[in-house]
């Protein structure tokens, strides 16, 4: 498989195997950049 | 303190590239240097993203689980220690949640085009479904149950939604389903030599992955939990204070 066969969306085999493989990438880099988000928007205790 | 803190931050770091780097090779094997399946074709490569997400969704729960108990242990006897392991229990729960969550979604998606339906009420994806709504719940209930009692009330859920887990293991060998027939195991059906590689890429990857957001997690709870400690230790101070 190359990149121009992978980014076909002609079937829907084809489509849901690009959603997957992105999809999966984006929900777990974007529950990361949440937690960074929240990291630095929670007080630091005093030591 | 402050070097401990530096250390552990440059180790999460490392363990990111790391963690990205074998995910990145996985990516590559699952999409290019992996040949089609004979009867799918290029859809089985969702395969390669389902399964670790799959095995590892049954894993979390048992972390929760073991950090609720230890959390119902200590709680009486030693609160620090309890709300340690609730920090570690909250973040077990997340990454359930999302782990869970994928590997409906992939599978609903791999679903439609290879069976022609989004969905079955069989044993395996009903059970999978039970799962992700336990540990939702689970999240909901911490949120809105009363200050000082989201702790207990988590794990005693926990311990009840930790039953599910092996019944969506042995779903597919109990009932007859819609579901494949397991893989791995004893009476697993086993994958060609050919789709090793992508498959432990990818199993390592998401594993390594899904140990640094839990403890990522925990340690954002932990933080939280301090940041909580303080403001009631400063509001008694503020009470105390006579004035002049």
């Amino acid at each position: 498989m190359t990149w121009s066969s992978f980014l076909n969306f002609s079937t829907m085999g084809h489509r849901h195997l690009v959603f997957v493989y992105f999809g999966v990438w984006i929900i777990q880099g974007g529950y990361l950049a949440w937690l960074a988000w929240s990291w630095n928007h929670t007080k630091t205790p005093r030591r | 303190m402050e070097q401990r803190t530096h250390s552990l931050r440059g180790i999460a770091w490392l363990w990111l590239g790391i963690a990205i780097a074998v995910l990145v090779v996985g990516f590559r094997q699952a999409i290019f240097l992996t040949p089609a399946e004979a009867t799918m074709g290029d859809l089985y490569r969702i395969f390669y993203y389902h399964l670790p997400h799959a095995i590892l969704g049954l894993i979390f729960p048992y972390v929760n689980l073991a950090a609720s108990l230890a959390f119902l242990f200590w709680r009486r006897r030693d609160p620090l220690k309890a709300l340690t392991a609730d920090a570690l229990a909250v973040a077990a729960a997340e990454v359930t949640v999302l782990y869970v969550g994928i590997c409906l979604a992939t599978g609903m998606l791999w679903g439609k085009p290879a069976w022609g339906i989004w969905w079955a009420w069989d044993a395996r994806l009903t059970s999978e479904l039970l799962l992700w709504l336990l540990y939702v719940s689970y999240l909901l209930l911490r949120r809105y149950s009363p200050s000082g009692q989201a702790g207990t009330l988590g794990a005693v859920l926990s311990v009840f939604a930790a039953i599910d887990v092996p019944i969506v293991y042995m779903s597919i060998q109990w009932w007859r389903t819609q579901h494949p027939a397991p893989v791995f195991g004893p009476n697993g059906g086993g994958i060609d030599r050919q789709f090793w590689p992508p498959v432990l890429w990818n199993i390592v990857g998401w594993l390594l992955w899904g140990v640094l957001i839990m403890l990522f997690r925990f340690a954002l709870e932990r933080r939280r939990q301090l940041a909580e400690q303080e403001a009631a230790l400063q509001a008694i101070e503020a009470s105390l204070e006579i004035p002049q």
